[in-house]
């Protein structure tokens, strides 16, 4: 499990005579810690890392509100074709992205969006259904008394829900966060089907696009990939608990 | 809900249709509308130039005798077949595994975890230390027992292998957590009757733990099975150069898998229509997957009432 990790991390630190060399110098000497840095100067690393950024955090927070507004509807709210517009959020589970991804390209091309961020997370602002599951579960846990105790103090629904029931849902919060982290800072689908210049790039097509530039210097590709895995490295690391919870719940019923 | 009053929206009503409101416009902005559309692209003839040209069931005959398309229909069931049963039946071994000792258990866990968070392209770079055919580990060990080198991903035989093995190792870590949160909900008291039965521990794996975790299994087939099918990052990443698209799917269409090759005719050649198709291909053979598995399931799912 570790030896590909670790050897692909001795890698990044050799220089290209070490790193291709037969029979393998399994240890690099010296240690080439400068490959990072200097990977990181010579590319478009920092603006590749950027996208990656904007792209998750706009999608992590759209995620947020989103799916905890729906999903509090359908667990808490009262309105007309609640139980068909829940089989909807069933059935698009069942309908593979696949069939989707050419219409919704050419909707993206008509509202103009092509070659900008956009794409990569605005629907993440309109409710994906894992995350809906996810906070209706979470509210459906939550006593109704709640309800009925802000009622009497005059709060609308949604402040019902703004005020009373999120702050109680933190846990799940934190997996729809952490999940939608990983999702976005690793795709690579959606950012080859709409970005085309390179200032768009996000981290890990724009690592891939360097290959040819590097060509003959591999090592600091290696680099440069790892220094990719770094940031969602360090937040799994802290929040290993919510990354199981994410993963244990995909897998109820 | 028995009686059905007609009634104005209420207060609630209209909360709850504003609360609802981001799924609705993606229901009926990005699906429902996309849904239609695309079907009616895959019996028209679509540049994303001009408008659609209706073309009947042309696309769809056109595809039945597409060389091209047999190899990725192929390549896919061949891929899926191979990858499906190793990482199912590895993330139970490893979740069984864990679950036995609590010392060590977060470790392990956090260390089997780690692929899944990697990126592809991560992965790339990790698999090439191992598969480079010029100074791969791989390489090296087989030498080192006499055997000749191979050429891994450029080898039209050992291609898909060697992606499913890869993919195993990125994915096995994600299904081992489903199967632990699975194990967890086996009652304890079961194990201790069947100790007392004087099973071992094998016994106690084939008559208690399976049939109790058989509907956590079918539910990671299903998932493994419908992701599987629809895996293009992998073989994007791993097979082709520099992020060329076109340049994927090699050595000679060798890996050439039905998601890429959807991607290469719509968003490489704009036939959109023709990859619509292929959309709606894959889609049904999905479903009639889907289906089979259910109709399984009757038999072999263990259900307590």
């Amino acid at each position: 499990m570790f030896v590909p990790l670790l050897s692909a991390l001795l890698n990044s630190l050799k220089s290209y005579k070490e790193y291709t060399s037969v029979p393998i110098q399994w240890i690099p000497n010296p240690f080439q810690w400068q490959n990072y840095i200097e990977v990181w100067k010579m590319t478009a690393m920092d603006t590749y890392a950027l996208n990656s950024l904007i792209v998750t955090v706009l999608s992590v927070i759209g995620a947020l509100l989103s799916c905890s507004m729906v999903g509090y509807a359908f667990a808490r709210l009262q309105f007309p074709f609640k139980r068909s517009l829940f089989v909807m959020v069933l059935g698009t589970l069942m309908i593979p992205p696949v069939v989707m991804i050419i219409p919704q390209f050419i909707i993206f091309k008509h509202l103009g969006f092509l070659d900008t961020l956009v794409p990569l997370w605005i629907m993440e602002w309109l409710a994906q259904p894992f995350g809906v599951f996810l906070m209706r579960q979470a509210f459906l846990a939550i006593p109704k008394e709640f309800d009925e105790a802000a009622k009497l103090d005059g709060c609308t629904p949604f402040q019902t829900y703004w005020r009373v029931y999120l702050p109680m849902c933190k846990p799940q919060l934190a997996t729809l966060t952490i999940f939608t982290f990983m999702t976005k800072w690793n795709e690579i689908m959606a950012p080859v089907i709409y970005l085309s210049s390179e200032d768009k790039f996000t981290l890990p097509i724009g690592i891939l696009s360097m290959s040819g530039a590097w060509f003959g210097q591999e090592q600091y590709l290696v680099a440069a990939a790892l220094m990719s895995l770094l940031p969602i490295l360090l937040v799994f690391l802290f929040t290993e608990k919510y990354f199981v919870r994410g993963a244990s719940s995909s897998g109820l019923k | 809900m028995l009686k059905r009053k007609p009634r104005r929206l209420t207060n609630d009503g209209k909360w709850g249709l504003f609360m609802v409101s981001p799924y609705l416009i993606q229901f009926l902005v990005f699906l429902s509308f996309p849904l239609i559309a695309s079907l009616y692209f895959s019996f028209s003839k679509y540049d994303m130039l001009n408008a659609p040209e209706w073309i009947g069931i042309e696309n769809y005959t056109t595809l039945i005798q597409d060389p091209v398309f047999h190899k990725a229909l192929w390549n896919t069931f061949y891929f899926a077949v191979l990858f499906v049963p190793a990482q199912t039946i590895l993330a139970l071994i490893l979740a069984v595994a864990l679950n036995q000792s609590l010392k060590g258990l977060k470790l392990f866990r956090i260390a089997h975890f780690i692929p899944v968070i990697c990126s592809w392209t991560v992965v790339l770079y990790v698999a090439d230390a191992i598969f480079n055919p010029r100074f791969g580990i791989a390489n090296t060990l087989l030498v080192k027992m006499g055997a000749s080198p191979q050429a891994w991903l450029n080898d039209e035989a050992l291609v898909i292998p060697v992606l499913v093995a890869v993919a195993v190792w990125k994915g096995v870590g994600y299904m081992m957590v489903i199967f632990l949160a699975g194990l967890q909900n086996v009652p304890h008291d079961l194990y201790e009757a069947a100790e007392i039965e004087g099973a071992g521990t094998y016994r106690k794996f084939r008559h208690v733990t399976l049939p109790l975790i058989s509907g956590t299994t079918f539910l990671v087939l299903v998932l493994t099975t419908i992701t599987t099918f629809q895996s293009f990052e992998q073989i994007y990443v791993m097979t082709g150069n520099m992020g060329d698209v076109t340049s994927a799917g090699g050595p000679d269409n060798a890996s050439m898998v039905l998601m890429l090759y959807l991607f290469q005719q719509g968003f490489s050649f704009l036939k959109m229509g023709y990859a619509s198709a292929i959309a709606w291909f894959l889609f049904l053979i999905l479903f009639a997957i889907t289906l089979i598995q259910l109709w399984l399931q009757k038999k072999w799912v263990y259900y307590e009432n």
